[in-house]
């Protein structure tokens, strides 16, 4: 399995060797490089969602929920979401030329015609959705292969709005 | 309490405001009634609720503002009051009058005094009118070939600076200039004047004094029906992005105890003037000279009004519940005070790092932090939605403290442990934003957040090997298989898989 955090797109993978039920940390990459890593041990708790962390020798709890691909973390304070992806698997889902509604809503404005070059960053479109505005742009350069919505059309969560060709 | 003349109310609301009311409702020995949509069938004021009452309908105006409905739904449960809580019909005088009409009893503040401070131009009237500071503003119109400079100068003098030069007919920034001392008056008018009458073809001018790093200061008043009104003390709001108020504090780290008389006193003669009952709430900006205007009053309970409880120990629901029903004050202020400091921090389900869209999806874990000097107020519990038909504030984490520094630290310390996993929520932005300088410091003013680079609150990277590890230690557990005994674990009760959060969008609380 590979592993995202956030969006800085690096992938990540853990050897883990266990050691009567003890999770210890062996082999870290990064974008397939070998790199430095902590001394981190991990434990079942009795509470499920519970993992007693032992990093570089002091103790920790990590709450942990899943939640589609992700691991969500609550650790010293903080959350986390790592992303699983399976090995091999596209490491850019922009790559696929479709861009997506990120909520539902309305599509206020249409910039663009099929057929049009757009280059990185032009806004496409302008949706409305929970009471604001979002633009939608274009993560590369390219032809606009296909417009899905007009104005005033309503829209789902995930909706392909937009094609993009190279 | 026997003497209330009734024994049950409805909230006409939903969501944390719900769920405080309704308590209120329980603890006063009141029956709490509840009304919900389909959307919220399983929500948690439904649940705490004695008796809950379903408002048929897809839209708002259908269900939370369907005044008729409500109304009716009040009567079939036998509920003798209507609370409103905050947004929704609260500060609809005309649903006031229909509560009133209808012979229930309204625990909000008369429709009259709604509808005068309802309306901006009333209200700022009827505040002049009372002695109350508005923002000072003055039309000048000089005919052509008048001594147009010594007339504006002497407004300009009553108007004070740094002042803004508006052309009355003017619009999209033209003919607007801000003047920040006497010495450019004359240049800037000349230049204002000539853009108006090139643009408008009118060269009246209005002069408003221009509001520069000011503090959003309220103070919170209590009136009853027997011509008592106090107030309790100010909560500051300055900490806002666009008018979104993200962190509320009681008492204001710049108010002393001269400046907090003489604004709880416009504050209560505010009330006065529209013959108030109630709690409600009298807003005014602080400019960074210490002189302090009115610019709203919001006839209701606010959201933060948990703070003021905090430090005066006063349960303001309780005290509508009491005004309400005709019952005196029974406070003087002189009994009114202020134990140490209070903060309440808004968790909404939204994205700093991306402009703070709303965000939704499962609360697959939701555990609050409880301890000494904590309060949450919430409207969510474990397993909830958080979806896109509702406001996006999911709770408010209060905290007391002895000072103001150890307020700010309880509540950074709060915010560490309210561990909210399956929906991006604030909470990590308020961590970074309860350490700020500029927060530790009380200096913030309401222009603050939205000219400030967010960023700076982002929290910092962290060794990315220990995250991985323990997402893949989880995996290799079967954590992610319900565990043992599925403690936190979401179930989709339709598919009987761990939650997709999309999948359940047009639902609320699978």
């Amino acid at each position: 399995m590979e592993w995202s955090i956030a969006e800085t797109g690096i992938r990540y993978t853990a050897k883990l060797s266990d050691s009567e039920g003890t999770m210890n940390l062996s082999g870290f990459t990064a974008d397939g490089q070998e790199s430095i890593h902590g001394e981190i041990s991990i434990t079942r708790d009795s509470q499920a969602n519970r993992l007693l962390v032992e990093i570089d020798g002091s103790a920790h709890i990590a709450h942990v929920a899943k939640v589609g691909d992700d691991w969500w973390i609550h650790l010293d304070g903080r959350i986390h979401v790592v992303t699983g992806h399976e090995p091999g698997s596209s490491s850019d889902s922009s790559g696929e030329g479709g861009l997506n509604a990120p909520m539902p809503g309305t599509i206020l404005e249409v910039h663009v015609k099929e057929g049009q070059r757009v280059r990185e960053g032009q806004t496409l479109l302008v949706m409305e959705a929970m009471k604001m505005e979002h633009r939608i742009q274009a993560p590369k350069a390219g032809e606009v292969v296909r417009l899905n919505f007009s104005e005033g059309d309503r829209v789902d969560m995930g909706a392909t709005l937009v094609e993009l060709g190279d | 309490m026997s003497e209330l003349p009734f024994n049950a109310v409805l909230v006409a609301n939903r969501g944390e405001i719900a769920v405080r009311v309704l308590t209120a409702a329980r603890e006063a020995g009141l029956k709490g009634v509840a009304v919900y949509s389909d959307a919220d069938a399983k929500a948690l004021h439904v649940e705490i609720a004695d008796e809950a009452i379903h408002l048929p309908g897809k839209t708002l105006s259908e269900t939370y503002l369907n005044s008729d409905a409500i109304i009716a739904a009040a009567q079939s449960s036998g509920a003798q009051a209507i609370h409103p809580g905050y947004g929704f019909l609260s500060e609809r005088a005309d649903f006031a009058s229909a509560v009133k009409q209808s012979g229930l009893v309204w625990i909000g503040p008369p429709p009259e005094a709604i509808s005068t401070m309802g309306d901006k131009i009333s209200a700022r009237l009827k505040m002049m009118e009372s002695g109350v500071p508005v923002i000072p503003g003055e039309e000048l119109s000089v005919p052509d070939g008048a001594d147009h400079l010594g007339q504006l100068a002497a407004c300009a003098a009553r108007v004070g600076y740094p002042l803004l030069l508006k052309a009355s007919a003017g619009g999209g920034g033209k003919g607007m200039r801000a003047v920040s001392e006497p010495k450019m008056l004359r240049t800037e008018y000349e230049a204002a004047s000539r853009e108006a009458s090139a643009a408008f073809g009118d060269g009246t001018i209005y002069v408003e004094r221009l509001m520069v790093g000011a503090r959003h200061i309220e103070v919170q008043v209590l009136a009853d029906s027997h011509g008592n009104c106090i107030h309790l003390n100010e909560r500051d709001c300055s900490l806002q992005r666009r008018h979104q108020k993200v962190i509320e504090e009681a008492p204001s780290p710049v108010v002393n105890s001269e400046l907090r008389d003489a604004m709880g006193a416009a504050a209560v003669r505010a009330a006065k003037a529209v013959d108030y009952e109630g709690a409600g709430t009298v807003e005014f900006l602080l400019s960074d000279r210490g002189e302090f205007f009115f610019l709203e009053m919001n006839t209701r309970l606010q959201v933060e009004h948990p703070v003021t409880e905090m430090i005066t120990g006063i349960d303001l629901v309780l005290k509508q519940f009491e005004v309400a029903a005709g019952m005196p004050l029974g406070l003087n202020q002189s009994d009114i005070g202020i134990t140490g400091h209070s903060m309440e921090a808004r968790i909404y389900a939204e994205d700093p790092s991306k402009g703070f869209l709303p965000a939704i999806g499962d609360l697959a874990m939701w555990r609050a932090p409880a301890g000494p000097g904590i309060r949450v107020d919430t409207g969510v519990r474990e397993g909830d939605s958080v979806t896109v038909d509702f406001d996006p504030m999911l709770a408010k984490l209060v905290v007391h403290a002895p000072s103001r520094t150890a307020a700010a630290r309880r509540l950074h310390n709060a915010l560490s442990d309210l561990r909210v996993l399956g929906v991006i929520t604030n909470i990590g932005f308020l961590r970074q934003m309860t350490m700020h300088p500029d927060f530790v410091s009380g200096s913030i003013t309401t222009d603050y957040l939205d000219s400030t680079d967010i960023s700076k609150f982002a929290e910092p990277e962290i060794d990315p090997s220990s995250l991985v590890a323990i997402a893949a230690a989880a995996s290799r557990f079967g954590l992610d298989k319900g565990g043992s005994g599925g403690d936190g674990e979401l179930i989709d009760e339709h598919t009987g898989h761990a939650g997709d959060p999309f999948r359940t969008l047009s639902r609320s609380f699978p």
